[in-house]
């Protein structure tokens, strides 16, 4: 009763709000019109006598109109944004934007590659897997375009000058961009919509084609950014002399890539997170066990893509050093050195996290036990290459402090500070969690095969030589001169990716035909594994906004580095903790309007209006009765 | 009282994200201005070059986010300075320190300090883009790290020659930078009406130009000069 009395209330309230909301939209426009200025009255000319003083203020006001015409059009260089100023204006918007169109880009890809395998496998679940993935694009898409509009105009507005220079300088490239922006949107809901409605192999052609597509209009807005950060093609001056040159500059490739890996990472930990939502939802066993497998799966997806993209990182400061050493120098040695000890912390939890995860997941398999074991020394391993990549190499002190240490270095632990400390933390961490990824995948198997000791055997000493290779080359580090320390992190990252490819692919063999000790148990998690898979998408998606911030900050008091100089009063970099407080608000943005992704998403499963009435009718009915029922005994 | 998933999403959110605040506070926080213009008085002195060359090496320069001064212990990115100046009076057979000091500020490129590798930028051309005055400012403050500082505002040296000074004294060379690399060309004879100095240790009387006509930035070397060992 009280259920369809709130639902006639809503009914009431709908217009009713309407019309106040009109009523105060007139009143507030009738203010503002009689606040408009309006001419005192003044007798008409004819009844007032000729002056010198009249004909004073008419010549006065003729020269001013004068003057007023003949003013010669002159473009403003900056706008301000009222409150929080221009530049953060910019910076939310633009974070805003880049988050949701790197989840728009990175969920077809794995969803693609998941119907490739339900296509190839034939097992539905693989299908519906990906079409649950799926569902969370069109909302997301039609955020992404609307930020992106939003940024533009802001850009046009508060920095007109500077956006007008970016457009005559990369203006053949807008046209491609809206064409593929269109194609985007037809490949996008062609393939949503059509899901089951084609052919298996039409349909994955659209899922290839909106990936193509989407991949394209990313790499076209990365070159805009990255000639901001290491132009080319442009005089000194900033005359257009190749818009090719200005497109395929220094970092443009290394940012596609490692913006590709990225997406898929931020885009697996955002899906994981939403089947970690779900799964609390569920009332259901089936339920449990579906989001339990959508969470494990966008959780693989995010860790896979997570473990290379620290070479992908390297890549890119590589690029960024050769193209300047002085910006280079100011990411990791000046003004942002100590940005790179936050991006540790939130770098060390997501592997603690991750890693966490998959030992939790573990307890789904039986047969479990014999594995569990490994997890403390794993645990002990992580949380010390944690502290080594956490430890800055200048320690903030007193005077006095810094008087006893000898320098703004620790005597001890400065040594942890350095590259060499770091490069080995990361590349440890990174064979750790896969030593994990590896544990989960034997989790109540048996290899069978009659090699199965020597594989084990081989894979152990692959492992500990990828380990001794990188823990040598890290404390070789300290001995030698820069130019051969620096060398050391290509053999470091080459042993560990080696170990990574050779340790999967006898891991393949070895498990081929494996008896099994006990089933997945799919739904049989605790609760708390769906919070860590939140806190995930969490601490990436604000790894993915301290890292844009260092990638756009970088330049520092420049538009375009070392060619077009920012003017404004927002030119200085501002502090750590302000940038950091930037981020914090972005993300909280981004999930208030990803709850609203989830929950238009959710909508989809919804029964239909009429069904749910019918079950309420149906649950009240039955209530009244064991009323009833009670009131009778 | 069980508390709906939901708000523990919510506050698991919010909980992370201030955590990850929290730590943002917790590093050193500076905020970074871009950098000012150095004012150089044409009568400065070489004692006051010194101090606005370490001004200029502090902040416009950036010298710093790469050199130290007197760092005992490795690992060095960049050579330590101290004691910069013995060493720049030998380190390329033919180059005094002050031709030395201008080639490593203007050309780089052209000797690398064994056991290091390349990556000190053209200090003249943007993002940095020092003026020929500051350099010659800094150039006297990298004397006095193992020696005694002679430039003047009126030295030239490779990549610069000072234009006429008005009021020098007619027919007087401006200095030039001592123990200029043979072959060089030698610093063009603009007249300094008024008398500028021509020794380089002398003060700089006479009063140079603030801004003198000099070389455009970024414009290149008229020769090489002399390399050394790479």
């Amino acid at each position: 009763m009280n259920g369809a009395m709130n639902r006639k209330l809503l009914f009431i309230f709908g217009p009713i709000t309407g019309v106040v909301m009109f009523a105060a939209v007139v009143i507030i426009a009738t203010l503002l019109t009689n606040r408009e200025y309006k001419e005192p009255y003044r007798a008409p000319a004819a009844t007032v006598d000729t002056t010198p003083r009249t004909e004073g203020l008419t010549a006065e006001k003729a020269d001013a109109e004068a003057k007023a015409k003949a003013k010669p059009y002159q473009e403003v260089e900056y706008r301000t944004f009222p409150v929080v100023g221009s530049r953060v204006a910019i910076w939310a918007v633009a974070q805003l934007h880049l988050l949701f169109a790197a989840f728009v880009l990175a969920v077809p890809i794995f969803a693609f590659i998941i119907e490739v395998i339900g296509y190839k496998t034939g097992d539905q679940r693989y299908d519906r897997l990906a079409y649950e993935f799926t569902k969370l694009l069109s909302t997301s898409f039609s955020l992404t375009a609307t930020f992106g509009a939003f940024l533009t105009f802001m850009l046009i507005i508060l920095y007109p000058k500077f956006t007008n220079y970016l457009m005559s300088v990369f203006s053949p490239t807008f046209l491609p961009y809206v064409l593929l922006f269109f194609f985007e949107a037809f490949f996008l809901y062609t393939y949503y919509y059509g899901w089951g409605k084609f052919h298996p192999l039409v349909h994955l052609g659209l899922g290839l084609g909106l990936n193509l597509v989407g991949t394209g209009i990313m790499l076209i807005a990365n070159a805009w950014l990255t000639f901001m950060m290491s132009p080319r093609g442009v005089s000194d001056q900033g005359a257009v002399l190749s818009v090719w040159d200005a497109i395929y500059n220094y970092t443009w490739m290394p940012i596609n890539v490692h913006r590709i890996i990225a997406n898929v990472a931020f885009g697996g930990s955002v899906a994981a997170a939403y089947a970690a939502f779900k799964f609390l939802q569920a009332t259901t066993d089936e339920e449990r066990a579906h989001y339990d497998w959508m969470g494990y799966i966008g959780n693989f997806v995010a860790i896979s893509a997570f473990l290379p993209l620290p070479f992908a990182g390297y890549w890119l400061a590589k690029e960024i050093y050769a193209f300047s050493q002085t910006l280079g120098l100011t990411m990791m040695g000046g003004a942002f050195s100590w940005l790179f000890i936050i991006q540790a912390v939130l770098i060390g939890n997501l592997f603690l996290a991750a890693n966490y995860y998959l030992w939790l997941g573990m307890g789904r398999v039986e047969g479990m036990q014999p594995l569990q074991k490994f997890i403390k020394f794993l645990l002990v391993g992580i949380a010390l290459c944690f502290a080594v990549w956490a430890t800055p190499r200048s320690i903030i002190a007193t005077v006095s402090e810094i008087r006893a240490m000898g320098g703004s270095a620790h005597p001890i632990l400065g040594y942890l500070g350095v590259m060499s400390a770091k490069n080995t933390a990361v590349n440890i961490l990174i064979l750790t969690t896969f030593m994990s990824f590896l544990l989960y995948r034997r989790t109540g198997k048996i290899a069978t095969v009659a090699w199965a000791k020597t594989g084990h055997a081989t894979q152990l000493a692959i492992f500990a030589g990828a380990a001794i290779i990188v823990i040598f080359l890290g404390i070789y580090g300290y001995f030698v001169e820069a130019t051969v320390r620096i060398g050391l992190s290509v053999p470091q990252v080459s042993s560990v990716l080696f170990a990574m490819v050779s340790i999967t692919a006898i891991d393949i063999f070895l498990f081929r035909g494996a008896s099994m000790t006990g089933e997945v148990r799919w739904g049989r998690m605790p609760a708390i594994s769906q919070y860590v898979l939140i806190f995930i998408a969490v601490t990436f998606t604000w790894l993915m906004g301290l890292m844009g911030y260092v990638r756009s900050g970088l330049r520092q008091h420049w538009h375009v580095y070392g060619v077009i100089r920012d003017t404004s009063a927002d030119a200085f970099t501002p502090t750590l903790g302000f940038a950091t407080q930037v981020v914090s608000a972005t993300v909280l943005m981004f999930f208030a309007l990803i709850a609203f992704v989830f929950w238009i998403t959710s909508l989809h499963d919804r029964p239909d209006y009429k069904g749910r009435e019918r079950n309420r009718q149906v649950r009240e009915h039955a209530g009244a009765g064991d009323v009833g029922l009670t009131e009778a005994s | 009282m069980k508390i709906p998933h939901t708000i523990r999403v919510g506050a698991l959110v919010l909980a992370a994200t201030s955590f990850y605040t929290y730590v943002g506070q917790m590093v050193p926080q500076k905020e970074v201005q871009p950098p000012q213009e150095t004012v150089i008085r044409a009568d400065l002195t070489t004692d006051d070059m010194v101090k606005v060359g370490r001004e200029v090496m502090d902040n416009k320069g950036l010298c710093f986010t790469c050199h130290t001064i007197g760092k005992t212990e490795g690992p060095f990115r960049f050579p330590d300075l101290a004691g910069v100046d013995e060493r720049a009076m030998t380190r390329v057979k033919g180059l005094s320190d002050i031709e030395y000091f201008a080639q490593t500020l203007y050309e780089p490129n052209a000797f690398i300090v064994p056991g290091f590798n390349p990556g000190m930028p053209t200090i003249n051309k943007p993002p940095i883009g020092l003026t020929d005055q500051e350099i010659l400012c800094v150039i006297a403050y990298l004397q006095t790290l193992g020696g005694k500082a002679t430039v003047t505002l009126q030295t030239s040296h490779h990549y610069y020659t000072p234009a006429a000074a008005p009021g020098a004294a007619p027919g007087a060379a401006p200095a030039s930078a001592q123990g200029a690399a043979p072959g060089a060309p030698p610093a063009a004879p603009a007249a300094a009406p008024g008398g500028a100095p021509t020794s380089p240790a002398a003060p700089a009387a006479g009063a140079a130009p603030v801004k003198p006509a000099a070389a455009p930035a970024g414009a290149p070397a008229p020769t090489a000069p002399t390399k050394g060992t790479r």
